[in-house]
């Protein structure tokens, strides 16, 4: 059948907002571009301001020191920065390109925290739901702990995040991902001792992340399937790289294991950026993302002194009264951040309109965040 | 102290160094496998990984699970997309690429 003049007109909306059939959500932000089909890029600034902010960045992220097998220094994979809805700046290096998927380490927390977000939305658990009530194999001792608790890296348990200059058979992380735990990480870690009430404790800790994604994977998986990520984020966002793997036992490595190319993380930040929205349908529910950047009581509790942690991200404001400084004071003091092992960093600066990212294989502690944002935030607008 | 998993790749290779087995501090929580063992499925989820996942080249996933010192080898297969490595003839560790949105698994 030949379309109509309303067939093309409806066809033109469609496209508009991104393919979405469905009546924008009023509580959802209005945006002009949603890269839902690829990004738009931005044409070249060739200003001479511009190019030298460029060279000083590529200076400082691309420059390689020492041998490949040295593994020294910055070792860059790849930036990225999209500024209103549009590439501005692209580069990869160290022999990377735009089609090959990154690992993100850690920047799987901040992705389990959206898959969470997204179960509430639905109505399928809330972060008052017990642990239990969709992992109802776990040990009756862990049930007093709350999704909500995981969110907030609160759960009490006695789990240890790597230590240095202790062994390996002292941390939880390592026995979880390459130890006992490895076959069914969420039993190994809900069997840890309750060290504190939960809720009341931060501790960052890979254990809390990667429960928390498989308390949605007890939520979701068994009326959707193994591909419920994908039906419900992924594929929404036109992230077709995306791949997060699981354990032995089906669920989600949620606190270490997800992979993307450099443009599909560009889309995860867009859309934290946009209150978890994507054209105009709301993802996560409203204030979800608000309440991902705020400190909470438990960090305050015990914060932590190299880093400043909302809810599965990491914020840029201080915690005067526990003598925590800005962690990065060269940028506005909304940018938040997934930051992952060796150098993965999706920051948002929604003040700027900016989501950055960085993808590395840093093997020292030589990157430095605020003055990588410091340079980046001159190439932006 | 820090407790970013950011060291984790230096701890796996400092603690290869302080003796295999040991746990310094000797207060819980504490597990049982020994550095060998963490050392040898570490590189083999992350060659899988590396290889079957990020579609990097071999030579550039060996030196990327590399851990120091390099006690581990690797047997890739590239038909049934499998890897195996293993350290100082004692120990081996074994992953397998599953499928394209799930990626590899430690088994």
């Amino acid at each position: 059948m030949t379309p109509g003049p309303g067939r093309a007109l409806s066809l033109a909306v469609l496209l508009l907002v991104g393919g979405s059939s469905r009546a924008a959500d009023p509580s959802c932000p209005v945006v002009a571009l949603w890269p839902t089909q690829g990004w738009l890029i931005e044409a070249n600034d060739t200003g001479a301001a511009h190019l030298a902010a460029v060279a000083a960045l590529e200076s400082y992220a691309f420059t390689l020191t020492g041998k490949e097998e040295a593994r020294v220094g910055i070792r860059t994979d790849a930036v990225l920065i999209v500024h209103q809805g549009k590439i501005i700046y692209e580069k990869y290096g160290h022999g990377w390109n735009g089609l090959q998927r990154h690992e993100g380490w850690s920047v799987a927390k901040s992705v389990s925290a959206t898959l969470l977000g997204i179960a509430v939305q639905r109505g399928a658990m809330t972060l008052e739901d017990s642990i239990c009530k969709s992992l109802p194999s776990l040990p009756a001792k862990s049930c007093g702990v709350k999704v909500g608790h995981l969110r907030e890296f609160a759960s009490g348990f006695d789990f240890s995040e790597v230590y240095e200059n202790r062994g390996n058979q002292a941390s939880s992380t390592i026995a979880m991902l390459y130890g006992e735990g490895h076959a069914d990480m969420a039993g190994f870690v809900a069997n840890h001792t309750l060290s504190h009430p939960p809720g009341t404790w931060f501790n960052y800790s890979s254990g809390d992340a990667t429960l928390l994604a498989a308390t949605v994977d007890g939520a979701l998986l068994p009326s959707l399937g193994k591909g419920y990520p994908w039906t419900l984020l992924f594929n929404p966002l036109g992230m077709t790289s995306a791949v997060f793997e699981r354990d032995l036992e089906s669920h989600l490595v949620g606190g270490a294991y997800f992979y993307a190319t450099a443009r599909d993380y560009a889309k995860l930040g867009y859309l934290w950026r946009h209150d978890g929205c994507w054209t105009g349908q709301r993802l996560l529910p409203s204030g979800y993302m608000r309440d991902s950047v705020q400190v909470t009581d438990a960090y305050r509790a015990n914060p932590e002194s190299d880093g400043v942690q909302g809810r599965q991200f990491w914020i840029n404001v201080a915690v005067a009264d526990r003598q925590i400084k800005q962690p990065w004071p060269d940028a506005p003091a909304d940018a938040f951040s997934a930051i992952g092992h060796w150098g993965q960093y999706v920051t948002v600066i929604p003040s700027r309109d900016l989501i950055i990212v960085r993808l590395g294989d840093d093997r020292d502690d030589t990157f430095d965040l605020n003055r990588f944002l410091k340079l980046a935030l001159a190439v932006s607008p | 102290m820090s407790i970013k998993p950011a060291r984790l790749g230096r701890l796996l290779a400092a603690t290869l160094l302080t003796g295999c087995g040991a746990n310094p501090s000797g207060t819980p929580p504490s597990y049982s496998d020994n550095d060998l063992v963490l050392v040898t499925r570490f590189a083999a989820k992350t060659m899988c990984s590396c290889v079957f996942v990020m579609l990097q080249t071999d030579a550039y996933c060996a030196l990327y699970a590399k851990q120091a010192p390099a006690v581990a080898t690797f047997r890739v297969d590239k038909t049934k997309k499998t890897v195996a490595a293993s350290a100082l003839f004692l120990w081996s560790g074994r992953a397998h690429f599953v499928n394209a949105q799930e990626g590899c698994v430690l088994e």
